[in-house]
């Protein structure tokens, strides 16, 4: 179960929406307890992308290890990765599962016509082969 | 000694410890003196080939090795080394 609090989902949102119709990306921030996830802090990254924005994200690994320190700095966790899929579903795509990572949730925002629509939260497998689907809280 | 950070999703495997100090005058062996000490962190870092995983990067201080000497990258006394995921994806 992961739970997103009202502020970082309201940052999320608008980060999504802001970037329409190109994909957005950024990192969620909390605390764990096991499986029991609380992210408490989202920040938007760049996406680095540097073909066709509303069909791939891709996020810098010096950005994530920014991320990572700021994480430690705040006494906070890494928890996951969040992006959106403009006027797509939330699922998790070939390309999502195909450059993914197992250590983190990966929560989706679907975007309809530049408004947030649903969201689902992914965990990939260490061979990027398949996800299961996360309880979501937001 | 070189101190390894060890992102959050990794600490279950290194006995919680949010970074460890380990010996060793490259990347590669200090990931390797890291791995012996917490044999449950290389399955998530290694593939079965025994090569770090296409996820998975490293970073000597500010520094991605693949842009240095990748493995064979010097550390000293000191040098931070950091795992940091690379991680995209897209709707299609």
């Amino acid at each position: 179960m992961i739970r997103v609090h009202p502020e970082p989902w309201a940052t999320m949102v608008a980060h999504a929406e802001a970037t329409y119709p190109n994909e957005c990306c950024g990192a969620m921030l909390g605390t764990a307890d096991g499986d029991d996830k609380t992210v408490t802090v989202a920040l938007p990254l760049e996406n680095a992308y540097t073909g066709a924005q509303e069909d791939r994200y891709e996020i810098r690994p010096e950005d994530l290890l920014r991320v990572e320190r700021e994480a430690r700095q705040r006494g906070l966790d890494v928890l996951g990765i969040f992006h959106s899929h403009p006027d797509c579903d939330a699922y998790f795509s070939k390309t999502d599962l195909e450059n993914s990572c197992p250590w983190y949730s990966f929560i989706v925002l679907s975007i309809q016509k530049g408004k947030f629509h649903h969201a689902n939260s992914w965990l990939p497998n260490a061979e990027q082969t398949k996800a299961e689907q996360e309880p979501l809280e937001y | 000694m070189a101190k390894i950070l060890i992102p959050t999703p990794l600490r279950q495997y290194a006995e919680k410890n949010n970074s460890v100090e380990v010996s060793g005058s490259t990347v590669g062996e200090a990931l390797a003196n890291l791995t012996t000490q917490f044999p449950d962190l290389r399955k998530n870092l290694y593939n079965d080939e025994g090569k770090l995983r296409s996820f998975v990067n490293v970073y000597v201080n500010d520094e991605d090795i693949r842009y240095l000497q990748k493995d064979a990258t010097a550390i000293a006394d000191g040098d931070t080394i950091s795992i940091v995921p690379s991680i995209a994806g897209g709707r299609c």
